[in-house]
């Protein structure tokens, strides 16, 4: 049965093949390269359901895992290239390639007539690879390396019009302010790392690092730095305050890539990691409360800024923004298998809900509401899949959202009930925000669809490519909620999907005190949003903790009603037409704040951007333009004088000198000497008979 | 009869022969002086032939004296053959301008 799972590999390979083929010969192929990605995205999510419905009617499942030793660290370290195949993987393949081959078919159309159509074809078969490279890695440096990717295909995604200087500052922006969270990122990952060092030869091996983190072999130090630096880098990536200004920015790309990239899945990937290191991160009470409390205030004043919007998209970013926050708060507050539901089923509603949004943009040639209302009638299609979109992002009671945001909100409550103030937090925060939500929902959906037309255009229906994947996101923004609902079975249902082996009563959470946990329903005899260890579990289905999520009267009771008095709001102000005056504009000092963004972006623009731009690059021109080239010139310089003054002494007068000198003396000598030879025989004959006498003398005398 | 006498002789006859050679510059004086070197050595050998070996039926120095004075005439004929010609070539018999093989 897990032979399925041994091709997972081809479901990420597939995407880079199209990438790369697209680019080689698209533009010669009638459909200018968009068939090769479609195919591809086609085969690599038949492949991606197939395994995940291998690991959901078998779940809980023991993680598969296959590497080969890439190249080694250095220090008898490996960094091993695989992959890891569990419940969690396998919800985020499937995740990813549903929207991406949904994104893929609607851009078949809604980029039709593009210049750069095949550019744009090959960059999302990139970025599909990249992320998924990312969701199956089995140890962080590979993992950060798919991070790194997708944020460069966000990248040039975002500054797809690149024409527009806007958009290539709203590239840029984006690129920097991730960039900034994953410094953070790598040196926790080097950090968790570090931890490990005695402990195994592949030192970046999630699996290891989950299951050291379990048996307490990493210090409270470790685990502390590392995953705060790590939570820096998902707070850049997943938009978290005050992370998150460049997600609205990042609007500027494309809508199928604000679609993919900046609601279902990138945005997702900080979320998903920390849920891929929940092991690590349930050991200390101090990174989940940050956790949780950068999720509140993300998910609440994130939510408000989408108030005041006036362009679709921004609100779709506004509201992407919150939803992210309550996932990190649910991560924050124990709810592991809450956050990651809230992903799956956000990753379709938004989706729909960005592709909505392009939809009507292609028909009235505006991102702005204002331009728009009376769409009903002219784009029925568009219509009810995007209420069905924003019925499930505001949470309407038996809607996908409803489902994964009413988990969240228990797993506050059952961690309040454990005694940690943030739980309640999330909860009452997250009751607020979902209050905001649906009005600015409601606002934005009569704003839009009831009323006259505003727009100078007549508007029309898209064609059937892009009005395909509505209708498949609207079907799965409300199924997808099943998967853990009242109605969903025992087993297998989401949170037995998700579940691993690792975490158990005992390893979870172990800064809890054991009476008023096990009281509160946080850890008990089932296993915990995770599973013991399933072998040992073999006869019997394995239980869950919270089991099968019951009705909550009360909780319903109070969603309804704040839902209710939303869109009552909403209709009383916006249901007919846009209002002179719109009254989330005519808030005074509140307004004000909201429209300058809590000033995150003048703050960052006065503090950071100026300061960076005027001081630091100017201070690094200079030490680089000045001091280092200054010293590398000047050690050009030296080594240049110190090679004349060698050449003239050394070489010229002492080498050159004595060879000119030996030459010079024999010719001197020889000069001297020749003179000897004068020719004059006389001279000869008196020199001979001289030393002849001279001899005679000699030898007479040495008788 | 003493010896004396004859090696005083040839001793004075030797010397100023190796005078000539060194010192004079006409060339046919240089070769009387070669001359008179040679009969010194003839004087000498006849001489201590008759001091070393009176009476001896070999009379080696005598033979000896005999060829030199052969020998002399003929190199006296080589050498006034040199002369000859050097005075047809420069109209001078003065060895020193004979220098013709030097640097």
């Amino acid at each position: 049965m897990d032979a399925l799972l041994e091709y997972t590999w081809v479901v990420v390979a597939l995407p880079l093949l199209s990438a790369v083929l697209i680019t080689a010969v698209g533009k010669q192929l009638p459909g200018k390269g968009s068939e090769i990605g479609i195919a591809a995205l086609g085969l690599s999510w038949l492949l991606a359901i197939g395994i995940a419905w291998q690991t959901f009617v078998a779940s809980p499942v023991e993680p598969l895992e296959r590497s080969v030793d890439w190249t080694p660290l250095g220090g008898g370290f490996v960094f091993e290239l695989g992959m890891l195949v569990d419940g969690l993987t396998a919800v985020m393949l499937l995740l990813v390639t549903t929207v991406s081959f949904m994104v893929h078919v609607y851009s078949r159309e809604y980029m039709q007539g593009e210049p750069r159509y095949t550019y744009f074809f090959a960059m999302l078969g990139l970025f599909t690879f990249s992320m998924l490279l990312l969701v199956v890695a089995n140890n962080l440096l590979l993992a950060v390396i798919g991070w790194e990717l997708v944020g460069l295909c966000s990248y040039l995604l975002i500054g797809f019009y690149w024409e527009g200087k806007s958009n290539q500052d709203a590239g840029n922006k984006a690129f920097l302010t991730t960039k900034f969270g994953d410094v953070g990122l790598i040196v926790g990952v080097i950090v968790l790392s570090a931890g490990m060092f005695g402990l195994t030869d592949t030192p970046f091996n999630i699996l290891e690092i989950n299951e050291a983190a379990v048996a307490g072999q990493l210090s409270t130090t470790t685990i502390v730095l590392g995953m705060l630096l790590i939570f820096l880098g998902c707070m850049s990536k997943s938009g978290q305050m005050p992370l998150h200004v460049w997600l609205p920015d990042a609007m500027a790309g494309p809508t199928p890539v604000s679609a993919l990239i900046h609601a279902a899945t990138m945005v997702t990937a900080g979320v998903f990691l920390l849920a891929r290191l929940y092991p690590v991160v349930a050991q200390n009470q101090a990174v989940m409360a940050t956790i949780a409390i950068f999720g509140v205030l993300t998910l609440f004043f994130g939510g408000l800024l989408a108030l005041v919007q006036d362009d679709l998209k921004k609100i779709l970013a506004y509201s992407t923004i919150s939803q992210l926050g309550y996932m990190v708060a649910a991560i924050g507050v124990g709810g592991y298998a809450a956050s990651i539901f809230h992903l799956f089923t956000h990753g379709f509603f938004k989706a729909l809900l960005f592709l909505g949004a392009g939809s009507l943009i292609h028909a009235v040639h505006s991102n702005n509401i204002s331009d728009m209302g009376g769409m009903a009638k002219a784009m029925p299609h568009t219509f009810w899949t995007f209420i069905v979109g924003s019925l499930a992002l505001a949470g309407f009671p038996l809607t996908a959202g409803f489902f994964s945001k009413d988990e969240i909100l228990i797993a506050g409550e059952i961690w309040a009930g454990a005694g940690f103030f943030t739980g309640s937090l999330v909860y009452w925060v997250g009751l607020a925000a979902a209050f905001v939500t649906t009005f600015y929902m409601a606002r934005a959906c009569f704003l839009i669809f009831a009323g006259e037309n505003r727009s100078h255009h007549t508007p029309h229906e898209s064609g059937k490519l892009m009005l395909a994947p509505l209708m498949v996101l609207a079907v799965l923004s409300v199924a997808a909620g099943y998967l853990l609902s009242p109605f969903s079975p025992e087993q297998p249902n989401f949170e037995t999907w998700l579940a691993t082996p690792l975490l158990t009563a005992e390893t979870t959470f172990p800064f809890t005190d054991e009476g008023t946990a096990a009281a509160s329903g946080l850890v008990g005899d089932g296993v915990l949003a995770a599973g013991t260890s399933l072998a040992a579990a073999g006869d019997g289905p394995v239980k869950v903790l919270h089991g099968v999520p019951t009705w909550h009267p009360d909780l319903l009771a109070i969603v309804l009603v704040l839902f209710s008095l939303a869109v009552f709001l909403a209709y009383r102000f916006y249901g007919k037409g846009l209002p002179e005056r719109d009254p989330t504009l005519s808030m005074g000092r509140f307004t004000d704040v909201l429209v300058a963004k809590y000033g995150f972006d003048d703050f960052g623009y006065r503090y950071i951007v100026v300061p960076v731009r005027d001081k630091l690059s100017a201070a690094a021109t200079y030490s680089s333009n000045v001091l280092i080239d200054g010293m590398v010139a000047g050690v050009g310089r030296a080594t240049k004088n110190a090679a004349m003054t060698t050449y003239r002494v050394v070489d010229q007068q002492v080498i050159d000198g004595g060879i000119n000198g030996a030459a010079f003396s024999a010719a001197w000598w020889s000069d001297k000497l020749k003179r000897i030879q004068s020719g004059d025989v006389q001279k000869y004959a008196g020199v001979l008979v001289a030393g002849t006498i001279l001899l005679v003398l000699a030898f007479a005398a040495a008788r | 009869m003493s010896p004396i006498g004859p090696l005083l002789l040839a001793a004075f006859l030797f010397s100023a022969g190796v005078y000539g050679v060194i010192a004079r510059r006409n060339a046919v004086l240089v070769l009387i002086s070669v001359e008179l070197m040679l009969n010194a050595v003839n004087i000498n050998l006849v001489t201590f032939q008759n001091l070393l070996f009176p009476g001896d039926p070999a009379v080696t120095g005598q033979m000896f004296a005999l060829f030199i004075i052969g020998v002399a005439a003929a190199e006296v004929g080589v050498g006034l053959a040199i002369v000859f010609n050097m005075f047809r070539n420069r109209a001078s018999v003065d060895v020193d301008d004979a220098d013709l093989m030097r640097w």
